[in-house]
C-alpha cells in the first residue's frame, strides 16, 4: 500500500516538474519570439560608430553596408579611416576582441583638392563622389567643397588627368585646440614659456 | 534692505580696487582704430564699407550677419584704410564728426522700435560675455520674465568699471534698467552689488526712489569672490537655482550689467550706437590708473602708454580680471566691446605661479567651488581622458571661475586642464556631427540615385508598352510586378516623409537658433525615396493594366 503511495507521489512529482519545465521552456520561447531584439537597431549602432567617410577601403560601398556586413559576423578592424578608436569601440558595443588594423591608418585628416587650371570638366570625379562634395559640370571647371569632403580619396582614381591632390584640412578658427605640453616629472625641467599663468596666483 | 542668501564656495583674493577710483575720464582719440568683426558672441558681423569710404562716429560699418549676431559701427571718424575677414581699420580725420539715429522717446515708442534699435546699435553684453542684448530683451517672446537683476557684483580684484558707471550715472542705468525690463517684461528690479561699493550704494539708495515705472530693489551682498557669477547672484539674490544646463530665462530671470543698461538707454534714448566704453586701467605698471572712455578698437599701446606705462616694470598685462582674464602675449591688442579692464602687473603683483606638486586630496578646491562640483575629481578624469567620468561630474557646469586653482596648495592649474577638456570635448561633439552630416549626404545621394534609376525604367516600360499596344498582340510580355509590395513600400516611404517632417518641426521649436540641415536632408532624402516608390507603383501599375483589363 505504503509502495503504491510512494509511487503515486514519485510520478506526479516528475508530471509536476515536466509540466514546469515544458510550460516556462514555452513561455521563454514565445517571449525570445514576441521580444526578438531589433536587428536594425544594431545595425544603426554600429553604423554610428564607423567615421562614415563613405571611402568604401572595407570592401563594401559605403559605412552602412559594412555596419550591415559587422552585423553579420564579419571582422571589425576592415576600416582604416576609423583608427584604433573605432576598432576599440565596435569590440566594446559587440563584446569581441579588438583586433589589430587591417591597413594602415591615415596620419592626418585630409581632404581632395582639384588643381582647377588643369581640371578638363570630365565629371568622373563628380560620378565617383559617395557624398556630393564636388561641383562642376561637362566640360566646365570642378571643385571640391571642402567643408563636404570626407577624405575618402574615391575620385582620384577616376581622374584622367591626375589633376586631384589629397591636402592636409584647414582647421577654421572656432575648433583650434590649445597646444598643451606633456606634464613632465621635474619642475626645474619646464621651459620659461610654460610659466604663463594658469589661474593666476596672487 | 533686502534679504539675501548664500551661495556655496568662493574666495577671498585681495581687492586692490583703491587704485582705479579716481573720477571717470576720456581717453585721447585714437590716429587709427581696428574693429574686429567678432567681438560679440555669435557669428561674426559682415562688412558693409569698403577701402576709401569716409565715415563718421556711428556710421555703421558691419552688419548682423545671422539671428546671434551684433552690428558694428566706426568709433572715429576719418576714413576706412583696410578691410579683411576679421578686420575694419579706420584711420582718424581728427574731426570727430558724429553720425547719431535719430532720438527715440522710449517710453512711448513701441517694443519693436526699441529692439531695432538695440540691434541696429549693435549693442552686447559689456560684462564680458558680448551676448547681444536685442537677442536677450527679446526673452520674453519664448519664456516669461518676472525678475530683471542688475549685476553690478563686480567680485574680481582691480576691476572698477561698474562701480564708476553705478556712481556717475545712476539714474542713467536705472533708466537703462526700466527700459530692458519694460521689453522683456519683467515686474521687478533688483540690483545686486557688494559691500565694498559704499558710494556706489548710496547714490543707488537715493536714484531708486524717483525711478519709474518699476519698483527697483538693492540687495547689498558680501563681498566674496564669484558673487558675480549669473548662478551665484541669481542663488544669493532671490535664492532660486538655475539648472543644470539652463539658463536664468528658465527660472523667470535676466540679467544685465549696468554699463550695458547705459550702452541700450543711450542707443534709444540718445541714439547713439555703441562706439565707446569704460574700461578700467590699472596695474602697478600705470602711472595715471584710472576708469576711461574709450573709444572701441583703440590700440592698447597707445591706451596704456598715455596712461603713462612703465614697460620695462611691465611683466604681465592681462585683459579683464586677474581670476578669468586672458594674459596678453604683447601690447598689440585693440580694445574691444568686451573689454572691461588692462591690468599691467609688475612681477612681484602677480608673480608666475609656482612649480605644479601631485594633489594631496585635501579637498580645498572642494570647498572653494561654486558650482558645487568637486575638482580633484575632475583633475584626474580630465588628465587620463576618462570622458564617461567627466560627464558624470558635470565638467560642463564648471564656470571657470578658478577659485579651485587659486585655493590649491599644490598650485595645480586645474581650471586649464578643464578648459583643455573642455576643448577636447566640443572638438569630438564636432567631429560627431561632421559624420552624421556626411551620413545623410550618403544616404540622399543613394536616394536621388535610386530614383533616377526608377525614373529610367519607368520611361523604357512607357516605350515598351506603348510598342507593344502598337503591335496589338501583346502575349503579357512584361512580368507581372508585385504590386501590393511597391503599395507597401510607397506607404512606408510616406511614412517617412512624415517622421521627418514631424521631427524637423519639433527640433526647429525646440531650439530655433540652430541650423537643422541635417533634418532638412533627411526629410530631402525621404522625400526622394518616396519619389522613386511612387516612380516604381506607377510603371508596375502602368505595365499591369494591359494584362487585367482582358
Amino acid at each position: 500500500m505504503s509502495d503504491a503511495f510512494s509511487i503515486i507521489s514519485l510520478l506526479s512529482a516528475v508530471a509536476v516538474l515536466t509540466a514546469l519545465g515544458v510550460g516556462f521552456g514555452a513561455l521563454l520561447g514565445a517571449v525570445s519570439e514576441r521580444f526578438k531584439g531589433d536587428e536594425s537597431s544594431l545595425v544603426e549602432q554600429i553604423d554610428t560608430l564607423l567615421p562614415q567617410t563613405q571611402c568604401g577601403q572595407c570592401g563594401y560601398p559605403g559605412c552602412r553596408p559594412y555596419a550591415e556586413a559587422i552585423n553579420q559576423g564579419d571582422a571589425i578592424n576592415k576600416c582604416p579611416p576609423g583608427g584604433d578608436a573605432t576598432i576599440t569601440a565596435l569590440a566594446d558595443l559587440l563584446g569581441r576582441t579588438p583586433e589589430p588594423l587591417d591597413g594602415e591608418a591615415p596620419s592626418e585628416d585630409l581632404v581632395a583638392f582639384i588643381r582647377e587650371d588643369e581640371c578638363i570638366g570630365c565629371t568622373k570625379c563628380i560620378q565617383a563622389c559617395p557624398v556630393d562634395a564636388i561641383i562642376g559640370a561637362a566640360k566646365q571647371m570642378h571643385t571640391v567643397i571642402e567643408d563636404e569632403c570626407t577624405g575618402c580619396d574615391l575620385c582620384l582614381e577616376p581622374c584622367p588627368v591626375d589633376c586631384i591632390d589629397m591636402l592636409p584640412r584647414s582647421t577654421p578658427l572656432a575648433q583650434w585646440q590649445p597646444v598643451t605640453y606633456p606634464h613632465q616629472m621635474i619642475a626645474s625641467d619646464r621651459r620659461a614659456s610654460m610659466e604663463m599663468p594658469h589661474g593666476t596666483h596672487l | 534692505m533686502a534679504r539675501t542668501f548664500e551661495f556655496h564656495g568662493g574666495v577671498y583674493p585681495p581687492e586692490r580696487k583703491q587704485r582705479s577710483q579716481g573720477p571717470v575720464r576720456h581717453a585721447m582719440l585714437p590716429g587709427r582704430v581696428v574693429l574686429h568683426l567678432d567681438q560679440h558672441a555669435g557669428r561674426p558681423a559682415f562688412a558693409t564699407v569698403a577701402v576709401g569710404d569716409s565715415v563718421k562716429v556711428g556710421t555703421p560699418i558691419a552688419r548682423c550677419d545671422g539671428m546671434i549676431s551684433a552690428a558694428l559701427h566706426a568709433s572715429i571718424s576719418g576714413q576706412v584704410t583696410q578691410v579683411d575677414r576679421h578686420t575694419i581699420t579706420i584711420d582718424s580725420d581728427g574731426l570727430d564728426a558724429w553720425q547719431r539715429l535719430t532720438p527715440l522717446e522710449w517710453r512711448t515708442a513701441s517694443a519693436e522700435e526699441r529692439l531695432t534699435r538695440l540691434e541696429h546699435s549693435g549693442v552686447v553684453g559689456l560684462g564680458g560675455a558680448g551676448f547681444p542684448t536685442h537677442i536677450k530683451a527679446r526673452v520674453s517672446e519664448r519664456q516669461r520674465i518676472d525678475t530683471l537683476v542688475v549685476n553690478a557684483a563686480e567680485c574680481e580684484p582691480y576691476i572698477t568699471v561698474d562701480d564708476l558707471t553705478l556712481r556717475q550715472y545712476t539714474s542713467d542705468v536705472l533708466e537703462g534698467a526700466q527700459l530692458i525690463a519694460s521689453l522683456c517684461g519683467a515686474k521687478q528690479i533688483v540690483v545686486g552689488i557688494e559691500d565694498n561699493k559704499p558710494e556706489a550704494i548710496s547714490a543707488l539708495r537715493q536714484a531708486m526712489a524717483e525711478s519709474q515705472p518699476l519698483s527697483v530693489t538693492v540687495s547689498v551682498i558680501a563681498t566674496r569672490y564669484p558673487s558675480g557669477g549669473e548662478r551665484q547672484l541669481i542663488k544669493t539674490l532671490l535664492d532660486r537655482d538655475v539648472p543644470d544646463k539652463g539658463l536664468p530665462a528658465d527660472i523667470g530671470v535676466l540679467c544685465q550689467n549696468p554699463g550695458t543698461l547705459l550702452a541700450a538707454l543711450r542707443s534709444v534714448r540718445d541714439g547713439e550706437p555703441l562706439v565707446e566704453r569704460l574700461v578700467t586701467l590699472t596695474g602697478e605698471a600705470i602711472a595715471d590708473p584710472g576708469n576711461r572712455w574709450v573709444r572701441i578698437g583703440t590700440p592698447m599701446a597707445a591706451l596704456l602708454d598715455e596712461a603713462g606705462l612703465n614697460r620695462a616694470a611691465l611683466h604681465q598685462l592681462i585683459e579683464g580680471g586677474p581670476m578669468m582674464g586672458t594674459p596678453l602675449a604683447d601690447l598689440e591688442g585693440v580694445v574691444t566691446k568686451t573689454t572691461n579692464c588692462l591690468i599691467a602687473a609688475t612681477r612681484k603683483e602677480l608673480p608666475p605661479a609656482p612649480p605644479e606638486s601631485p594633489c594631496i586630496r585635501c579637498g580645498a578646491c572642494e570647498e572653494a567651488c561654486p558650482a558645487n562640483l568637486l575638482p580633484q575629481q575632475l583633475h584626474w578624469y580630465a588628465r587620463a581622458k576618462d570622458d564617461a567620468k567627466l560627464a558624470h561630474y558635470r565638467l560642463f557646469d564648471c564656470i571657470e571661475c578658478n577659485a579651485c586653482s587659486y585655493v590649491c596648495p599644490s598650485h595645480i592649474p586645474l581650471v586649464a586642464d578643464y578648459r583643455h577638456a573642455k576643448t577636447r570635448l566640443r572638438h569630438q561633439q564636432l567631429e560627431t556631427a561632421k559624420a552624421e552630416h556626411a551620413k545623410h549626404r550618403f544616404e540622399w545621394r543613394q536616394a536621388r540615385l535610386d530614383r533616377e534609376e526608377a525614373e529610367k525604367q519607368a520611361r523604357r516600360q512607357a516605350r515598351l508598352a506603348r510598342q507593344s499596344t502598337q503591335q496589338t498582340d501583346s502575349q503579357g510580355a512584361s512580368p507581372q510586378a508585385d504590386l501590393r509590395s511597391l503599395r507597401i513600400a510607397q506607404t512606408a516611404a510616406k511614412a517617412a516623409v512624415r517622421k521627418a517632417e514631424k521631427n524637423l518641426a519639433r527640433a526647429a521649436q525646440q531650439d530655433p537658433q540652430q541650423s537643422h540641415d541635417d533634418l532638412e536632408t533627411q526629410l530631402a532624402t525621404a522625400k526622394e525615396n518616396l519619389q522613386a516608390a511612387e516612380a516604381r507603383l506607377a510603371e508596375a501599375r502602368s505595365a499591369g493594366e494591359p494584362q487585367e483589363t482582358p
